[in-house]
């Protein structure tokens, strides 16, 4: 008599997830895109729009990862998930202290492109919440860094097939177009906090869209933009060079697993 | 309790099957002993009582285990956790908590027990264990002993009626695993569980075995009488070494009991000849080392000298310096004191050059190797030791290790994983080797090995220190023996007159024949059985 | 057998009430730009946090939200100085003037500083940097150990993932240290690229074996044993109150409908949160000393929604239709105070009311001493005659 082989860690996501992830881009593009489509009349001033939108954030975040997670997980994908958010987020005060490079993304993206999308998505929300328990950067903020560093794992998982070279140079290509759109998006729905309305390349809500996103890519242009280079120059070398071997060992770890000392996977191997 | 019924087991990716109909009953309120070389299987045979091979694993599992009549094909490990308590090899990589009452209660909140009850449940195994002060202490903050404490705790919790530990003692100095294992059989005699354990330093826990499992190379099973196995099985612990030199057809389990044959028998052993003294000039000496860390004292001033040839052994509790010490004389650890191997300090040396006048295996051997195939480790070696190609890969083969350079470091054994590590450092041919706690999960056949290694490098004109608390490798490896206690050295004599002078170090056989000093079991061939007429000089 | 009791200090709320009472605090904070009422609202904070934070090493964070409480003003400021708009008349120093072409839409960097648009500026900066601080305050009161227990139950699993990476951090740190040292055993300095990258695959090999070392040990002690079966109608109920939510919020920002707007968030709000506890109704895993939610805990949660009320009605206030004496007691325009033409800010008699509303917790969570166990000795095991401290890097 046979018994079941054991899962392995891939998944697909389900139906229903993909329902709740629509939401959260739907909800994201609100929370993130607002300066493009909020004509205030009146009504609180636009400065409060990314605390007013961190509720909706906060409660997409916690649906998600609910549908994600909530009596679907296994022990193994959830260990793995809180080892991995532990290398993230040992490794972002280090980024800190290397002139603003960040190193947390490239386990994120890795992990999403052997492990799955939504394995990805979780991994960047909880490494994002994490981190910021441990480096005090729980803020207004946090919500909107969980949800972009989800989506950055999640559509690393999407990505197309490839294999060998050509897989390290499409998701190092990845890399970097994911760091801009993540410097943007984060400074995009935190522009009127950093600026204020008084100056002149604050939000105006009485401008036309086009006026507001060509004073805004002045405002990056200014601020983030060595920021966002960092990031995707970091990204790019740590994929690159890095990537083949955790690749192959998130993938090697999907499939068997040994009880036997710890590293030590001689099964069936005596003693020569 | 447990019945294995044609049990064969096989791994997804392995052409052999590990187990192979293999069938036994282990009944109620036993404590079974499984033993086996490396990575012969006494993993798979421990996981699959909890069933967490082949539901965790992978592998496909023929046969039945039954387990207090439930089936494991049919229960997966959760919901066996309240029948089997299982306990990993390193018990600090399952805790999932930080804090020991946490600890413990996470397993009943899986479960879903009432709080109250909970409660009432944590306070009552803390004081079964033994570990009620520890109550709210950071786990990391524990040594090796209480952590592993905490770790039966935690699964004593959920109440099983089955305990599976896989090698509980191995991390463990003798003080400690005395009172693990104590723990141990006092949950077998008193609260009447069903003990399965894997052990390889069986010395100490032998004789509180009900039954012996030898899982043999061939992947069957045979279950037995702790004598009767102990007597046909290819392990062989001190006391059964010296049941074979006897030609004993049952191994005597206890010191007490070898003690009382050997003295019933009238068996006395030859006299040892002193080790001559050597008068060559030491290539490695010491003076006044010390190491802090913070205003913790580790190492406080320490003299070593080791002499070319010389295969010294330094003894001494878990924390007590020995490593800090290790690594210090390497040059590694920034230290108070001087350090001079053949006229310089290793300390002041780059890494490249130190490596090749004082070389060290460290205790995780695996921190050492990087590269994703045997091959290339050998062949950076090489680069790093300036030695010709194929230096290092010689030396693996002279070890004793035949793997095929393509295999992933990751995957070899215990012994073989440092051998490699053993043979990466030699590449460097350095005068002195230093090897901290090398036979943490070996087996007897591979403690044997390294033994024959090191002496074979003792002879070729290596200075070897080797820091253990594994005394009975002691006796066989050294002819010095340093005993460090609280960062000072203690003691220091020739390994016969320190061994067997103490009382905590001494090796089994020792005490056996005390108050001849024997070390052992090759000590005592040629012994003479018959009172003879004249005393010898 | 006796149990010894301990008697806890009072200092560890449950985490919930202190989020309530900062997030209170954060919504009335923004509802006045008034200098001198959010100072003391900061200084009350901090107060409060000094006397009343958990042990935990993140509650020593106060001080980075502080610093960057400062970091904020200073941005504000210094970008009100380069690229602001040119209001108010009272200029305080000119820099010189460098118009930038039309395609850099013509901003003119430099120029006049005027005091009323600094002190504009300054007030905005201040009023989100206290808001800023309300959020660390919660941090360092809240022991996110107990917030991570008190998530619901449909979040289970996210918070195991939670407290296994807090948990094993500090372990891979020193995982990664002791495998630096080791490196120079092999002959390598440990610097440089090469050796950083090896570093980081062995570091990141340990935690891939240790992960499956910590699911075995998961799923030998019973983890996903009280799965059941997953409720219906759970997703489009929470789908739904998100947008609704969402929906609100816009409102909110756009129109005047306040009270509508509040309305449809809380809906949302309420229907996402029936959602997630029916959607938790799949796991049965219950919580070893859960905290209890008492009096305590209301009334700190009810001082910040309080001071709320009291900020966000009193502005909302229309003076004209006040008498005389309510106009002058109140003065909702003293919450704003203007800045074109630039006013000295007044400080009103209930505006304390709102600052000892902050301070208040303190009295409520008075801290009672705790008893020790005399006799803990209760076990005969052998002990070791010295505690162990077993430094960093070294093994065992």
């Amino acid at each position: 008599m046979t018994s079941p082989r054991a899962r392995a860690l891939v998944e697909r996501p389900a139906g229903r997830l993909s329902a709740a992830l629509v939401v959260a881009l739907v909800v994201g593009a609100t929370a993130f895109g607002w300066p493009l489509f909020l004509r205030p009349a009146s009504g609180m001033p636009s400065q409060l729009a990314p605390t007013v939108f961190a509720v909706a954030l906060v409660l997409v975040l916690a649906v998600v990862l609910a549908e994600l997670s909530g009596g679907r997980m296994d022990s193994r994908t959830l260990a793995m998930l809180g080892v991995l958010a532990a290398v993230g987020t040992v490794l972002r005060p280090l980024s800190a202290g290397t002139a603003g490079l960040e190193l947390i993304f490239f386990v994120i993206i890795l992990a999403g492109r052997a492990l799955g999308p939504s394995f990805g998505f979780a991994l960047g929300t909880i490494t994002m919440l994490t981190s910021a328990l441990i480096t005090s950067g729980v803020g207004p903020w946090l919500p909107y860094q969980m949800l972009c560093a989800g989506f950055v794992g999640l559509f690393a998982g999407v990505l197309p097939r490839a294999s060998g070279r050509s897989e390290i140079v499409l998701v190092a290509a990845y890399g970097v177009v994911s760091a801009f759109a993540y410097g943007w998006l984060m400074d995009f729905s935190f522009w009127p906090f950093a600026l204020g309305d008084g100056t002149q390349l604050s939000f105006d809500p009485t401008a036309a869209p086009l006026a507001n996103l060509h004073r805004f890519v002045l405002y990056n242009l200014a601020t983030s933009m060595g920021w966002n280079l960092g990031r995707a120059v970091a990204n790019a070398v740590l994929i690159a060079l890095l990537g083949p071997r955790l690749l192959a060992m998130f993938r090697r770890s999907a499939r068997t697993v040994d009880l036997a000392a710890p590293g030590s996977r001689a099964i069936a191997a005596p003693v020569e | 309790m447990i019945t294995f019924d044609r049990v064969s087991i096989t791994y997804p990716d392995a052409r052999r099957p590990v187990l192979d109909d293999v069938s036994f009953e282990i009944a109620e309120g036993d404590l079974c002993l499984v033993i086996g070389a490396t990575g012969s299987g006494k993993s798979t045979l421990l996981g699959a009582i909890n069933g967490l091979v082949p539901h965790f694993t992978g592998g496909r599992l023929a046969g039945r285990v039954l387990v207090d009549g439930r089936d494991t094909a049919r229960f997966r490990p959760r919901d066996l956790a309240e029948v089997v308590g299982y306990v990993g090899q390193d018990p600090v990589r399952g805790f999932v908590t930080d804090v020991v009452s946490d600890e413990i209660a996470y397993g009943m909140e899986q479960l879903g027990i009432a709080p109250a009850a909970m409660r009432k449940r944590v306070e009552e195994t803390l004081d079964l264990m033994g570990i009620a002060d520890l109550r709210s202490r950071p786990l990391g903050e524990l040594s090796g002993g209480q952590q592993q404490r905490v770790a039966i705790a935690a699964v004593l919790a959920a109440r099983p009626e089955v305990l599976v530990l896989d090698e509980p003692t191995s991390a463990l100095d003798p003080t400690a695993a005395q009172d693990v294992l104590s723990a141990i059989t006092m949950l077998v005699h008193e609260v009447g569980l069903t003990v399965v354990l894997a052990e390889h330093r069986l010395e100490r826990v032998m004789h509180a075995a009900d039954t012996i499992a030898w899982v043999r190379p061939d992947g069957r099973v045979d279950l037995g009488r702790p004598a009767d196995v102990l007597a046909r099985s290819s392990i062989t612990p001190p006391l059964a070494a010296l049941a074979h030199e006897l030609g004993w057809p049952q191994v005597p389990l206890s010191v007490r009991e070898a003690r009382r044959r050997v003295l019933a028998e009238d068996i006395r052993p030859p006299l040892l000849a002193e080790p001559a003294p050597t008068h060559t000039e030491p290539v490695l000496v010491a003076s006044g080392v010390e190491v802090r860390y913070g205003d913790v004292d580790a190492v406080a001033g320490v003299d070593v000298q080791l002499r070319p040839g010389e295969v010294t052994t330094l003894l001494g509790r878990n924390g007590c310096g020995k490593s800090s010490l290790l690594w210090a004389l390497q040059g590694a650890l920034t230290h108070a004191g001087d350090v001079v191997v053949d006229g310089l300090d290793p300390a002041r040396l780059p890494a490249l050059r130190a490596r090749r006048l004082v070389t060290l295996v460290p205790q995780t051997a695996a921190d050492l190797l990087y590269a994703p195939s045997v091959g290339e480790e050998c062949s950076a070696a090489d680069a790093e030791s300036g030695a010709e190609p194929g230096t290092t890969a010689s030396l693996l083969h002279r070890l004793g290790i035949h793997v095929e350079p393509s295999r992933d470091p990751r995957d070899l054994s215990e012994g073989q994983r440092l051998a490699l590590v053993l043979a990466i450092q030699l590449s460097a041919r350095p005068p002195v080797l230093l090897l901290d706690e090398p036979t943490r999960g070996l087996d007897y056949a591979a403690k044997a090995d390294l033994t024959r290694i090191v002496g074979e490098l003792a002879a070729s004109g290596v200075a070897v220190l080797i820091s253990t608390h594994d005394v009975e490798f002691a006796a066989g490896v050294g002819t010095r023996t340093l005993l460090m206690a609280d960062g000072e050295l203690i003691a220091e004599g020739t390994t016969i007159d320190l061994l067997t002078s103490s009382i905590a170090y001494a090796p089994q056989l020792a005490k056996v024949f005390a108050p001849s000093p024997v070390l052992t079991a090759s000590d005592i061939a040629g012994s003479v059985r018959e009172p003879i007429a004249e005393v010898a000089p | 057998m006796v149990v010894p009791e301990r008697t806890e200090a009072l200092k560890t709320l449950h985490p919930l009430a202190w989020w309530c009472w900062a997030i209170g605090l954060g919504l009335a904070v923004n509802g006045t730009t008034n200098p001198l009422l959010l100072i003391l609202v900061a200084l009350a904070m901090v107060t409060v946090v000094v006397l009343r934070r958990s042990d935990a090493p993140w509650a020593r964070s106060v001080r980075a939200y502080l610093v960057l409480a400062v970091f904020v003003i200073g941005m504000r400021v210094l970008f009100q100085v380069a690229i602001g708009a040119r209001t108010g008349t009272t200029v305080l120093f000119s820099l010189p003037e460098v118009p930038l072409p039309a395609w850099a839409a013509g901003i003119r960097l430099g120029g006049p500083v005027t005091a009323e648009a600094l002190a504009s500026t300054a007030y905005d900066a201040l009023r989100l940097a206290v808001m800023l601080l309300c959020i660390g305050a919660a941090n360092a009161l809240a022991s996110p150990r107990q917030a991570l227990r008190s998530v619901p139950a449909a979040l289970y699993e996210a918070s195991v993932a939670v407290v296994v990476a807090l948990s094993v951090a500090p372990q891979l740190i020193e995982s990664g240290q002791r495998i630096h040292r080791a490196r120079r055993l092999r002959g390598d300095s440990g610097r440089g690229l090469r050796s950083l990258g090896r570093i980081a695959l062995a570091v990141l090999a340990d935690a891939i074996d240790r992960s499956m070392s910590l699911a075995a040990g998961m799923e030998a002690r019973g983890f996903g044993r009280t799965r059941g079966l997953n409720v219906r109608g759970t997703l489009p109920l929470m789908i739904a109150s998100v947008l609704t939510t969402t929906f609100g919020g816009f409102l909110m920002l756009s129109t005047d409908a306040r009270w509508p707007a509040m309305g449809l968030m809380v809906a949302g709000v309420t229907g996402t949160a029936i959602g997630l506890r029916r959607a938790g109704a799949r796991l049965a895993v219950t919580h070893y000393r859960p905290r209890p939610w008492t009096w305590r805990e209301t009334a700190v949660a009810a001082c910040g929604v309080l001071a709320m009320v009291v900020v966000l009605g009193v502005g909302g206030l229309d003076p004209d239709h006040l008498g005389a004496a309510a106009a002058a007691f109140f003065d909702p325009l003293a919450l704003r105070p203007s800045t074109d033409p630039l006013d000295w800010p007044q400080l009103n008699g209930w505006m304390l009311s709102v600052v000892l509303l902050v301070l208040a917790p303190v009295p409520l969570t008075a801290v009672r001493r705790e008893r020790v166990p005399d006799a803990s000795r209760t076990d005969t095991a052998v002990r070791s005659p010295r505690p162990r401290t077993h430094p960093v890097g070294v093994a065992r």
